[in-house]
Order: structure tokens, then C-alpha cells, then sequence
């Protein structure tokens, strides 16, 4: 008998009248790596909370089928008593933070002392998983100071440190740059050579289909796929269930290399000895828009919280139309950086320029005609009963008329395909709809610079190509877009200049062909190249390829 | 994150003495002074508070306490001494205003309470980690659900307030005023109230799963990371005060029936 084992598991929320598991049914042997894939909505999450038992003990509902884990029922098994076996990790680390210690440390042993493990292995636990997650030096700090990122590491660990059986991570990576969320992914396989069997919810696919041994791909409570990597990938065309094949699955397919057995390369070390010699590369052009005249300029900034700790230092900047992405380390300063350009927060040296107009004097509120700002999370801004009457709030405070804001409104709403919802309540849409609405609110207030910070957060490929498509047509408008950004393939596929940063400072700025090609760079500001460019590195391309569309316009299979 | 709680580690003897001992010292300071009834126990427990709190090192950051207590003092004394039911002999006079000796007696008395309560109560929140103190009940037998309510208010409210900063900030960048005048913050109101409670609703039923999910409702007793290092004062400390205690007492109950 399988360690996990799900029959025919059917599952409908108190409120919904659509089945959000409809008949899965699937075994998970133990010390496995199984990864889940699917649009937003699929039910990748709703699927985990029913092996941690939270579906239906804590969501109630209607329930149907069977989960055992290690031959516990996962319905009736207290949540509680489950979690010695099941260890679950989700996408918010704000929430997932017990309240009930001031640092890290205590944080990290709460679950432990819940369970009355001894102290000595208590601490033995804590100062292991701390060493692991790059956590030891924070371990005095308040949790609730912590980066987003930080926190994600803190409540990875504070799951890592009761070794559970079973560790269900729902997309815990979305909020870490590049080279931590691999150290997250290199973690958990180890965790899993150790024998804990590891489910993962990723919408990064390329990470998910090196680490998984196997993966479910669903789409509306279904299983539509299940198999190896190389197997689900060669079988089924993901693209058609929201999500996007890895870079070099889909060279692999557009150029027909396969591998002996006629599945698709997954990894890029499979791909290489399959393409290298078969593939030549003309040379890149990249037609980036040339520069403009300075719409904004940010001259010898620094800004510290606390006197004598500076979170920027010196920072000259001067922003024309071009669409710029702001990347960089978890605690480099990247938010900082957009809060100060918009006016929430005030440097403690230097001067900000709009258009040549000095905005030391100027409040957020009425920087907001001509400065917008995306916050990462929709919940903190969203308070009308309306999605429409949500999206108009922003036009009116800054003095449109009625019927002027509705139309601006109605053109922001159409251009993130919400024009539909107008009259329904934004609580009652998905969190990634939430986003949009939040997006177009502010987009309708027509500012010249936008600034998004994380806007592809909790977004599946479908988000993800809008929110290129927002960016295209903004862009195309003759706005400024701005955007704080850990997604390096949306990097290299939307933006004409990268502002790399680090500890508080910019380390590197130039079109993303060049900053990605700057190894330096990278490390420092702890990123990744995109996997595209990766591989065609690789296969010896001269240049710094950025899209698989790209790669395939420049490769030449002989 | 500014945090709610008074407490800081400065390294003193103070903060390494076991909460209960300085729950002690604090029954101790209310209850001599009350059984011995003399305004010269008073003066030497107050003597004894400021004592600690110098040794500590905290007596600079009572004076806020104090000032604020300041108002309540100097109130009780006017009040007292103008209008006391006991009022008779004068002692001195402002103007047309005169002062009673018996009433400003009675206030000196009063204050002499607060001060003292006031000031060993600092010597307790200045140097006791809240955590500190509700792990220790705990394992004396205070229930677990209680002694997280009364911990996670420490770091919970801090953190509604920074979402609150962050609501405040989103809504800005939608061009909404929120200082000024009265009537653009009265605009502002339902903008900001409704996300911070939309938001809080969500956050807890999110961190009671958290909660779940790390074993806090699991019934088997629970275990400590912390096992506090007694100071070796700790117990001759208790016992001395608490002798002290039934002794002023047992004095009291003397007077009484003699």
C-alpha cells in the first residue's frame, strides 16, 4: 500500500455550487517528489488541503472518496494529530507566523514544543534547519520584520524542524528571488533523499520538472495528466491547461529533438548532448527602443528606518520611457527604492525630479495623477462593494468627472479582461482576479509612470501573458512602467532595461541582453539567468538569447 | 516594527531575575506598606523602587510613567486638600484657596500607594520579555490558549498596525487625502476601516489553520525550548519577601486584636 492514498476524492466549498476536486484518485509512495500543475482554480491547493485534512475538518463542505495517510483517514484524523505526519507550508509567510514569539528562534521551535519533543533535540532541530535555510543570523530578529522572502524561509523551517513524513509546500517560493527559492528547492530534495516525501505546488515550471519524480496536472478538479516529467510533457499539451512547458521542453518540440525512448528532454542537461552539434545560432539583433528624455530622476538618494542604517545609499537614477524592471536580492531595497519614487516614503538625502519638478513638497495622495503605484497584495486597498465602483475611486479622488472616470474605468477593466465582472463583489473573485482589479484601478487613473511591485505573485502563465500584454499596451501608450519583478523570464520578455540591485545599491543598469550576460552581476544581486539563455549559452550561442521565440528565430537545426 | 512591549534587554541583573520572583517583589511593595499603615513604610518601599530601578538601569525610561502618573498625583493633592469631608485645620493658603492639613494628609497617602505601585510595577514591564513571563505560567499550569492570547496581542496588534500603514499607503496612491482637515479624514474613514477589516478576517482564519497544522490543538503536553536560568537570589529573594509579607501581616492582625 502506497504511503498516500487518494480515492475517487470529491470535494465541493459550503459556498460554491462547482466541484472543486471532482474524482482524483492517485497514490504517493513515500520518500517521492510529486509536483502539482494547473491553472489558478484548478484545485492544486484545495487538493493539498485535503492531505493535510484542513478539507473537509476545517473548510466543511461536501466531501466524497477517501485520503489515507499512512492508513489515517485524512477526514477525521484531528488536523492537529495529522500534522506530526503532514507538514504544510503555504504561499503567505505573513499568515503562516504562530503571533506567539518575538523571534525567530521561538518561531522556529513552536510547532516543536506543541508536540513536547525533548529540549536538547529541540535545539539540535532549530540550529540544523536554521544553517540549512541561511536563517542563523536572523534567529534573534522579530519575525514580523523579516522581507517577505525571509519569512517564507522562517515558515519553511518552522515545518522542516517537526520532520514530518510529509511536507505539502503550496507555491513556496513565489516570493524569493532567483537563487533562494533554488536554495528552497535544493532544501526540500534533500529532505526527500532522507525519505520525506515531498508534494509540491510550483507554477515555476522548470524548477518543478528537475526536482518531481512525478507530476499531476489538473484543471478543474480533474486529473488530466500524470507521469514522470519527461512522460507528462511529451503526452500532453500543457499549454492548453494554463500552463507553459519548460524552455527547453519547448525548443525540444518546436526543433523535434527526442530522446531514444521519443519522450521530451525536460532538463537541460539531457538537452544539450541531444541538440549541441545540431544546432547553429545567427547572430542576435536586439531592437531595444532608444532612450528618451527623463520623465523621472532620482538624484544621490539614501534612505534609512533607523538612524546610522542605511536601507539605500547614494543612489542616482533617471528614468526615461523605456520599461524597466527592478530586481534584485530579497532586502535590497528594490520596495524602498518604488516607495520613494512615489512619494510614500521621504529620502533622508537627496532629491527626486518628476518631469524636472522637485516632489520634496508633493503627498503621495497628489503625486497620484501622474505617479501609480500596484501594491503587492489587492486586500489592502480593496474596500467597495463594486468591482467597477473599486476601479472608479482612484479617477475620482483626483478630480475626473463621473462620467469621465467610468469611461477610463470601463478601458482599464477591458484591458485586464475583467469587463465582464462590473457588478460583482471583488471578495467574491479569485485572489489573482482580486490583483487585476487592483491593477486597474490605478491604471485608470492614467498616470505617465506605473509602478508594480511582484505583480506576477499567485499569477499562473495565463496572468502572466496578461500582465505582458498590460505592460505592451502601457508601454505602447508612452507610459513609464516600472516594475520590482523576481520572474526572470518576464524580465527578458517585457522590459528594455534592467536595474539590477543590491544592499541598498545599484550594482548594474542596462537592457537585459547585457545585464543577464554579466555572471557578476547575477551572483551579487542573487539571480538567475533565464533558462533560455542558460541553454543557449550552452549549445554556443555568442549571444545572450532571452525567449525561447528568440531562440527559435536565431537556431538552426542541421 | 515597533513593538507594544516595554520590555528591552539591557543586560542588568534585573532581566535575568525569574518573572516571578518580581511578581513577588510587586505583592510585596502593595501589601507591607497596606499592613504596616505608616507613611514611613511609604518612603523607605518607594526608596527601595527607585534603588532597583537605578541598579537596573531603568530609572530613565520610568520618567515617562512617572510624568504621566504626575496628573493623577497632583489632582489628588488639590482635591484633598480643598475638599476632604475630614477638612478642618489649615495649613496654608493660595489666594482665596486654603488648604487643609488632613486632606493633604490623606492625599500624601494615596500618592505615596500609587507611586509606590507605579514604580515596582516598572521595575517588572521594563525588564520582563511578555513571552518570558506567559511560557513560565504555563508551566505552572495556565492553560496554552490562554497564554498565546495574552502573547500573540504583543505581536499582533504591532503588526495590524503595519498593515494598517500599508492601507493607508495604498490608498494614498489612489489619490486619497488622509490628512488634514477634519472633514477629509472623516472621507477617509470607510477607505481605510473596511480593508484592515476585510484583511484581519482573512489573516485569522489563515493563521488559525497556521496554527493548526503546527500541532497547537494536539492535547499531549507541550514542551520548552527555554528553560530559564535561575538567578541565584531568585529563591532566598521569594521566600524573604514573602516572609516579609506574612510577618506585616501577622504585626497587623496584632494591632487588631490588641
Amino acid at each position: 500500500m502506497a504511503f498516500i492514498e487518494i480515492e475517487n476524492l470529491r470535494y465541493r466549498y459550503p459556498s460554491s455550487e462547482h466541484f472543486a476536486l471532482d474524482g482524483i484518485s492517485l497514490q504517493i509512495e513515500k520518500g517521492s517528489f510529486l509536483g502539482i500543475i494547473g491553472r489558478n482554480g484548478a484545485g492544486k491547493s484545495t487538493l493539498a488541503s485535503a492531505i493535510a485534512g484542513l478539507v473537509p475538518q476545517f473548510y466543511k463542505g461536501a466531501y466524497g472518496g477517501r485520503v489515507l495517510v499512512d492508513s489515517l483517514d485524512a477526514s477525521r484524523t484531528p488536523v492537529s494529530t495529522l500534522s506530526s505526519k503532514v507538514g504544510l507550508v503555504f504561499q503567505n509567510p505573513f499568515n503562516q507566523l504562530s503571533g506567539a514569539a518575538d523571534n525567530v528562534y521561538d518561531e522556529i521551535c513552536f510547532g516543536m514544543q506543541n508536540f513536547a519533543i525533548d529540549r536538547d533535540e529541540m535545539i539540535r532541530r532549530a540550529d540544523q534547519v536554521l544553517s540549512l535555510m541561511g536563517m542563523t543570523e536572523y534567529k534573534d530578529r522579530n519575525p514580523f520584520d523579516l522581507s517577505g522572502g525571509q519569512m517564507q524561509r522562517v515558515a519553511l523551517s518552522s515545518v522542516l524542524v517537526m520532520e514530518p513524513d510529509v511536507i505539502i509546500l503550496d507555491e513556496p517560493t513565489s516570493q524569493l528571488d532567483p537563487q533562494g527559492s533554488e536554495e528552497v528547492f535544493q532544501a526540500v530534495d534533500k529532505l526527500r533523499e532522507r525519505g520525506i516525501t515531498v508534494i509540491m505546488i510550483e507554477q515555476k515550471i522548470d524548477k518543478i520538472a528537475k526536482y518531481s519524480d512525478h507530476i499531476l496536472l489538473l484543471e478543474n478538479g480533474k486529473t488530466i495528466g500524470y507521469g514522470t516529467p519527461e512522460e507528462l510533457f511529451a503526452n500532453y499539451d500543457t499549454t492548453r491547461y494554463g500552463v507553459l512547458p519548460p524552455a527547453v521542453v519547448q525548443i525540444a518540440d518546436a526543433l523535434s529533438f527526442r530522446k531514444s525512448n521519443e519522450t521530451l528532454p525536460v532538463l537541460e542537461q539531457d538537452a544539450i548532448p541531444l541538440m549541441s552539434e545540431h544546432i547553429i545560432f545567427t547572430e542576435a539583433r536586439h531592437t531595444r527602443e532608444e532612450a528618451t528624455d527623463a520623465i523621472m530622476r532620482a538624484e544621490n538618494l539614501s534612505f534609512h528606518y533607523n538612524e546610522g542604517k542605511d536601507v539605500l545609499s547614494s543612489i542616482s537614477l533617471s528614468f526615461d520611457s523605456r520599461p524597466t524592471a527592478i530586481i534584485g536580492q530579497n532586502g535590497a531595497g528594490k520596495t524602498t527604492l518604488a516607495k520613494l519614487l512615489k512619494g510614500l516614503l521621504k529620502p533622508s538625502e537627496g532629491r527626486i525630479f518628476f518631469k524636472d519638478i522637485d516632489t520634496k513638497n508633493r503627498t503621495a495622495a497628489s503625486i497620484a495623477p501622474d505617479i501609480g503605484y500596484v501594491f503587492q497584495n489587492p486586500d489592502d486597498q480593496i474596500f467597495k462593494p463594486k468591482v467597477l465602483d473599486e476601479v472608479m475611486f482612484g479617477p475620482l479622488n483626483i478630480g475626473m468627472g463621473e462620467a469621465k472616470a467610468k469611461e477610463q474605468a470601463m478601458k482599464a477593466l477591458e484591458m485586464v479582461r475583467l469587463e465582464t465582472t462590473l457588478e460583482r463583489n471583488p471578495y467574491d473573485l479569485d485572489l489573482h482576479e482580486r490583483k487585476m482589479v487592483a491593477l486597474a484601478s490605478v491604471i485608470a487613473m492614467s498616470p505617465s509612470v506605473i509602478i508594480f511591485d511582484e505583480p506576477t505573485i499567485a499569477q499562473d502563465d495565463d496572468g502572466k501573458q496578461m500582465m505582458r500584454d498590460v505592460i505592451a499596451e502601457l508601454a505602447k501608450e508612452g507610459k513609464l512602467v516600472i516594475s520590482i519583478l523576481h520572474d526572470m523570464d518576464l524580465v527578458a520578455s517585457s522590459f528594455d532595461r534592467v536595474i539590477a540591485m543590491a544592499h541598498g545599491t545599484v550594482i548594474d543598469d542596462g537592457a537585459p541582453e547585457e545585464v543577464f550576460s554579466h555572471s557578476e552581476t547575477l551572483k551579487r544581486a542573487g539571480l538567475e539567468e533565464p533558462h533560455v539563455s542558460s541553454l543557449a549559452r550552452k549549445l554556443g550561442s555568442n549571444d545572450t538569447i532571452l525567449t525561447v521565440a528568440e531562440f527559435l528565430s536565431l537556431a538552426r537545426k542541421v | 516594527m515597533k513593538s507594544i512591549s516595554l520590555y528591552r534587554d539591557n543586560g542588568t541583573w534585573l532581566c535575568s531575575v525569574h518573572p516571578f520572583t518580581k511578581l513577588m517583589y510587586i505583592t510585596f511593595a502593595i501589601l507591607v506598606p497596606l499592613f504596616i499603615h505608616s507613611l514611613w513604610a511609604y518612603a523607605a518601599l518607594i526608596i527601595l523602587d527607585i534603588a532597583i530601578l537605578i541598579s537596573g538601569k531603568i530609572l530613565k525610561r520610568s520618567r515617562p510613567l512617572i510624568i504621566f502618573s504626575l496628573t493623577i498625583i497632583v489632582t489628588i493633592f488639590i482635591i484633598k486638600g480643598l475638599f476632604d469631608e475630614n477638612n478642618v485645620s489649615k495649613l496654608f493658603s493660595i489666594g482665596p484657596i486654603i488648604f487643609y492639613k488632613e486632606g493633604l494628609m490623606k492625599a500624601l497617602r494615596t500618592d505615596a500607594v500609587i507611586i509606590n505601585m507605579l514604580l515596582s510595577f516598572a521595575a517588572f514591564v521594563l525588564t520582563t520579555r511578555p513571552s518570558d513571563l506567559t511560557e513560565e505560567l504555563e508551566k505552572h499550569g495556565l492553560p496554552p490558549r490562554l497564554c498565546y492570547v495574552i502573547t500573540s496581542v504583543f505581536n499582533i496588534i504591532p503588526q495590524m498596525m503595519g498593515t494598517v500603514n500599508t492601507i493607508m499607503d495604498a490608498q494614498k496612491s489612489r489619490g486619497m487625502e488622509t490628512e488634514g482637515k477634519l472633514s477629509v479624514r472623516i472621507k477617509a474613514f470607510i477607505p481605510l476601516i473596511t480593508p484592515v477589516v476585510s484583511s484581519s478576517l482573512i489573516n485569522t482564519r489563515e493563521r488559525a489553520i497556521a496554527l493548526e497544522v503546527r500541532g497547537f490543538g494536539s492535547r499531549s503536553k507541550r514542551s520548552f525550548v527555554h528553560s530559564w536560568k535561575k538567578h541565584r537570589g531568585d529563591k532566598a529573594i521569594t521566600i524573604m519577601l514573602f516572609a516579609a509579607i506574612i510577618l506585616s501581616a501577622l504585626w497587623r492582625i496584632f494591632i487588631w486584636l490588641s
